[in-house]
C-alpha cells in the first residue's frame, strides 16, 4: 500500500511497480491486531530480492503467525532513492507503506558481501540509526542472516543480532522472545541477554576482540550471557519444515520468476573453492512426494509457467529421475515448463537428456571450473576431461547448438599452463561437434567461456590461501585470450576489482566496519553492479582507516592463526579443512560424500545424521 | 492462422486497470493475464509449435501510469462456458486493482477503434490553467513534439494534432482542474494523452508528472461504443 506522498514520485521513476506492493499473494494484515512487525530486507533491487527463496520461506513462515506481520523491503534504485531523499520520503515496507523505523525486527539477508553498503543505505533511508550504538530503545532490532554471516565481523557495527545457519526455527524463537520483552517493556540490553541464550544466536556486542601487533586476531572473549562459540542452526527434517504454499507474484519480471521446489540442503561434492558446499552441510533431502506436492500447490496458486528445482548440484538428488517424472506428469498437460539448473557433467545421463529434450531448448551450461586435470584435482572438482567431452558430445547430438562453460581464474596452485588448459578444453568441446555424424547440419556451434575470479572464503579448505592480485588476474586474462584460436569460442570474465573487495569483506574482521561506513558515506552502494561500483571510494576509505585491502586479501595465513569467524561453529572441523588444504597442494582428490564419508563433522549438527550416507 | 475448429469460441474480456495497477507495463500485463487465466483454470487455446504460449489479443497497449475503465483482451475458449461465471472466476484470480467488468462476444475488431475518451486531472487549481488550456485547445493548430519512427530510428517531429481532437470540456472538480477530452485512438492514428499534457505543461509551468490520466471509453469511427 503506497502512501500519498509516494505516489507523485512513481510517475518519474523506472519500473514503478517495484515500489507499489499489492502483488498477488502478498500479505496485508491489520497492524493493530499484531504484536510484532517484521521487515524482511533484501539489500538489492526488487527484481533480485524477489527471486530469493529464503525470503519466500521466511515471509510465509512469519505471516503464518497471527501475532506477527512480515513485510518486504528492497533497496530502491537510485532514481527512486534520489526522489525519496529530496521529498523526505522514508524507505517503507511494501505491504503497509510504513517507514522502516516503525518495525520491531528488521532482518537483512546477506547473500553476497558486495551488498553490505546497501544495508547501511537502507537503514538510513528508513530513518533507523545506521550504527547499532546509536540505537537505544528496545526496537527496532536489526538482525542479519544468510551465507555471508558465517563471518559477520565486518558488519557487526550495524547489526544487533546475527543468525548463522537456517532461519526457520530461530526466527520464531526470536519473535516469541521479542514479543515477550515488548510486553514487559524491557530494555534493549535485557532482551539481548536473553536472546544470547537461544541456540544459534550471535550477539556481536557480547564479544570483546583483541588483536595482535601484526593485525591478526589475538582473542575473542565472550561477555554477558554469550557462549564461547555460536553453533549454526539447521532444520533437521525438511519434509516437515515450513514451506510456502504460495509465492508473491511480482508485477514486473524478476530474475527467478517461477515456481521453485527446494530439493535438499547441503552438497555431497566437497569442491574446495565452494563455500556453499561446506556451510550448508549436512545433507538433508526432501522426499520426491513432498517436493512434487509443494511445486504443484505453488504452481496452482501463482499460475507460473515454469517450475525449477533449487539446491546445490541438483542432479545429485538421490531421487532425481523419480521426481522429474512426477513433475512432468502434471506439468506437461498444464503446459508448464520444467527447468533443471546446475547440472554436473559426470552424472548427466541419457535419460535425463531425453527428459530435457521434451522441454524448451536453450543453451546448456557446464562447469569444469579449471582447465587442466591437475588443477581440477587440486580444487577437488571430480570431473575428468572425458566427462566433459562425453557430455558435450551428448549435448551436441541432442540438438543443442551452444554450450556454456564456467571456469575460475586465480585458483590456488594455478599456473599459466592451467590457463591455457581452459582454451584447450574449450577447443576440444567445439571440435567434438564436427566429429558427430548426427549433428544438425546448417547450424553453427558456439562455445562461450565464462571466467570468474576465485575468492577464498571462510569455512573452506582455501580459507588460508592468498587471493590472486588484480595484476596477476589481468595477465591471466590476456593469456587466455591469446590462447583461444576460434571465433566460435567467446570469452568473458568478471571485473577483478570487485573480487578484491569481495575477498576482503569475506575474510575481514571488525575493524572493517569503519571502512564500510566511510565508503558508504562517500556514496558507495550497489557495489555488485558495475555501473555503481567505485573502487576509488573504497581505497580512500581503507587509507583513512589505516588499513589495507592486501592484509585481508593477499596475505598467506598460517594454520594456527585465529580467524574472526572462529567464533562461529558451522559443524565442519578445522582439522578436516586443514587436511583438505594439504591435499589440494598435492593435487589429491577426496571422494564425494556418497562414495565415502570424510568425517567433516557437520553431521553432529543433526544428531549424527547425514543423508549422503543413508540414501 | 491455425484452423478455427481448434477452439470453440473467441470471447472478449473487458477489464478495468486502476489504482496501483496503472504502474504495470503492457508486457507485464500480458504475463499477468496469462498467469491469472492459469490460476482460474480457464481452458484457452495455446499456440502450437516449439514454444507454446497462451494466445491472448489485447486491443490496445495502455501506457504506463494511465488508468483505464475500457481495457480488453480476447481469448479463445476450448469449450463452451458460462461467460458470467467465467468473469467471476477470472476476477477472483486477479490482483485487486484489476477488475473484470464483463466477458462477451466481440462486436468490433481492434482495427475499428477510432476514438477514446480520457479524463485528465491536473492536481492543482490555478485559475489561469483553465484559460490557458482553452487557448491552446481552441487554437487553429496544435503542434506537439512526437516521437516517430523513421526507418529503424526514432526521431522527434513536430506534428499538428488539431484534427485528432474530437471534443473537450474543461471543468473543476474538488479543487482540481479537469480536462475531459476525446482523442484519436487505434493502431494507426493514436494520440497519447501525455502529448496534450506536455503541451499544456510546457506553457503553463505545471508539473506534467502530477497529472493523472484515466481512459474511459473507446469508440468506432461512427462513434459507436467499441466493444
Amino acid at each position: 500500500m503506497v502512501k500519498k506522498e509516494v505516489e507523485p514520485l512513481l510517475n518519474k521513476v523506472q519500473k514503478p511497480a517495484r515500489y507499489t506492493g499489492g502483488e498477488l499473494n502478498s500479505v496485508v494484515k491489520d497492524k493493530n491486531s499484531v504484536k510484532l512487525r517484521y521487515a524482511f530486507c533484501f539489500p538489492d533491487s526488487y527484481e533480485i530480492g524477489m527471486s530469493h527463496l529464503g525470503l519466500k520461506i521466511l515471509y510465509s513462515l512469519v505471516n503464518a503467525r497471527d501475532d506477527a506481520w512480515c513485510e518486504r523491503v528492497f533497496a530502491p534504485w537510485n532514481d527512486m532513492e534520489k526522489l525519496m531523499r529530496e521529498n523526505g520520503v522514508k524507505l517503507y515496507g511494501l505491504e503497509s507503506g510504513d517507514p522502516l523505523c516503525d518495525f520491531d525486527l528488521i532482518g537483512f539477508t546477506m547473500q553476497y558481501e558486495l551488498s553490505y553498503t546497501n544495508v547501511l543505505n537502507m537503514l538510513d533511508l528508513g530513518s533507523v540509526p545506521v550504527l547499532k550504538k546509536d540505537r537505544k530503545s528496545l526496537t527496532p532490532i536489526v538482525v542479519a542472516g544468510g551465507p555471508c554471516v558465517c563471518n559477520a565481523e565486518p558488519i557487526t557495527d550495524f547489526i544487533d543480532i546475527v543468525l548463522p545457519g537456517e532461519g526457520e526455527e530461530v526466527t520464531n524463537e526470536l519473535i516469541d522472545l521479542l514479543i515477550e520483552h515488548k510486553e514487559k517493556g524491557s530494555s534493549r540490553l535485557d532482551f539481548l541477554r536473553q536472546a544470547a541464550k537461544i541456540d544459534g544466536v550471535y550477539i556481536p556486542e557480547f564479544y570483546d576482540v583483541q588483536y595482535n601487533g601484526d593485525g591478526t586476531v589475538k582473542e575473542y572473549k565472550n561477555l554477558e550471557t554469550a557462549p564461547k562459540t555460536v553453533k549454526k542452526r539447521i532444520v533437521s527434517d525438511l519434509n516437515n519444515a515450513h514451506y510456502p504454499e504460495k509465492f508473491v507474484v511480482p508485477f514486473i519480471e524478476t530474475v527467478q520468476d517461477r515456481t521453485i521446489g527446494e530439493v535438499f540442503r547441503g552438497c555431497i561434492r566437497g569442491c574446495r573453492f565452494c563455500q556453499a558446499g561446506f556451510i550448508y552441510r549436512p545433507i538433508r533431502e526432501k522426499s520426491a512426494d513432498t517436493i512434487d506436492r509443494q511445486c504443484h500447490l505453488i504452481s496452482d496458486a501463482t499460475g507460473y509457467e515454469e517450475v525449477s528445482l533449487c539446491s546445490l548440484s541438483t542432479s545429485d538428488y538421490s531421487q532425481i529421475e523419480t521426481l522429474i517424472q512426477k513433475l512432468f506428469k502434471w506439468a506437461l498437460p498444464e503446459k508448464i515448463n520444467v527447468a533443471l539448473p546446475s547440472l554436473r557433467v559426470d552424472n548427466f545421463s541419457d535419460e535425463l537428456l531425453n527428459e530435457l529434450k521434451k522441454i524448451r531448448r536453450s543453451g546448456l551450461t557446464f562447469a569444469p571450473e579449471a582447465g587442466t586435470q591437475r588443477l581440477r584435482d587440486a580444487i577437488n572438482k571430480n570431473v575428468t576431461e572425458e566427462d566433459v567431452i562425453r557430455t558435450a558430445s551428448m549435448a551436441w547430438s541432442g540438438g543443442w547448438s551452444s554450450i556454456k562453460l564456467y571456469f575460475m581464474m586465480g585458483l590456488p596452485t594455478e599456473t599459466m599452463d592451467d590457463i591455457k588448459g581452459i582454451a584447450d578444453l574449450s577447443q576440444k568441446v567445439l571440435d567434438i561437434y564436427y566429429q558427430n555424424p548426427e549433428r544438425q547440419k546448417g547450424k553453427t556451434p558456439s562455445v562461450s567461456v565464462s571466467c570468474a575470479s576465485f575468492v577464498p572464503k571462510p569455512f573452506t579448505p582455501f580459507q588460508w590461501e592468498p587471493q590472486d592480485t588484480p595484476e596477476s588476474l589481468t595477465e591471466k586474462q590476456k593469456h587466455l585470450l591469446s590462447s583461444v584460436h576460434s571465433r566460435k569460442i567467446s570469452v568473458s570474465y568478471h571485473e577483478s576489482k570487485t573480487s578484491v573487495l569481495e575477498g576482503v569483506l569475506a575474510r575481514g574482521d571488525r575493524r572493517l566496519g569503519k571502512v564500510i561506513y566511510k565508503a558508504w558515506q562517500k556514496g558507495s552502494k550497489f557495489d555488485s553492479w558495475d555501473e555503481f561500483f567505485n573502487f576509488e571510494n573504497w581505497l580512500e576509505a581503507f587509507d583513512e582507516c589505516g588499513l589495507t585491502p592486501e592484509f585481508y586479501a593477499n596475505r598467506i595465513r598460517n594454520y594456527d592463526e585465529i580467524f574472526p569467524w572462529d567464533v562461529m561453529d558451522y559443524g565442519i572441523r578445522k582439522d578436516f579443512l586443514i587436511e583438505e588444504n594439504k591435499k589440494a597442494h598435492k593435487s589429491e582428490t577426496t571422494p564425494n560424500c556418497r562414495v565415502k564419508c570424510s568425517a567433516c563433522g557437520a553431521n553432529k549438527l543433526n544428531g549424527g545424521k547425514c543423508d549422503a550416507r543413508t540414501k | 492462422m491455425p484452423e478455427p475448429n481448434k477452439w470453440r469460441s473467441e470471447v472478449r474480456v473487458f477489464y478495468e486497470k486502476t489504482g496501483m495497477a496503472k504502474y504495470i507495463s503492457h508486457l507485464d500485463t500480458v504475463h499477468l493475464f496469462t498467469r491469472a487465466i492459469k490460476r482460474a483454470k480457464i481452458p484457452i487455446w495455446f499456440t502450437e509449435g516449439y514454444n507454446p504460449h497462451a494466445f491472448l489479443t489485447f486491443a490496445m497497449p495502455l501506457s504506463l501510469g494511465v488508468e483505464s475503465y475500457c481495457e480488453t483482451v480476447d481469448i479463445r475458449l476450448m469449450q463452451d462456458e458460462d461467460l458470467e461465471e467465467l468473469a467471476v472466476r477470472l476476477d477472483n484470480a486477479l490482483p485487486p486493482d484489476i477488475h473484470i467488468s464483463k466477458i462477451s462476444a466481440p462486436r468490433f475488431s481492434p482495427q475499428e477503434i477510432a476514438w477514446a475518451d480520457y479524463k485528465i486531472i491536473f492536481n492543482c487549481a490555478e485559475k489561469n490553467l483553465s484559460l490557458y488550456m482553452n487557448d491552446i485547445l481552441s487554437g487553429s493548430e496544435i503542434t506537439v513534439v512526437k516521437k516517430v519512427k523513421q526507418g529503424r530510428k526514432k526521431v522527434e517531429k513536430e506534428v499538428d494534432i488539431k484534427d485528432k481532437i474530437l471534443r473537450y470540456i474543461i471543468a473543476s472538480e474538488n479543487g482540481n482542474t479537469v480536462l475531459n477530452i476525446t482523442l484519436s485512438s487505434g493502431a494507426q492514428n493514436n494520440i497519447n494523452p501525455s502529448l496534450v499534457i506536455n503541451k499544456i505543461a510546457e506553457g503553463s509551468g505545471i508539473d506534467a508528472d502530477r497529472a493523472s490520466i484515466i481512459k474511459l471509453k473507446s469508440y468506432t469511427a461512427e462513434m459507436l461504443e467499441w466493444e
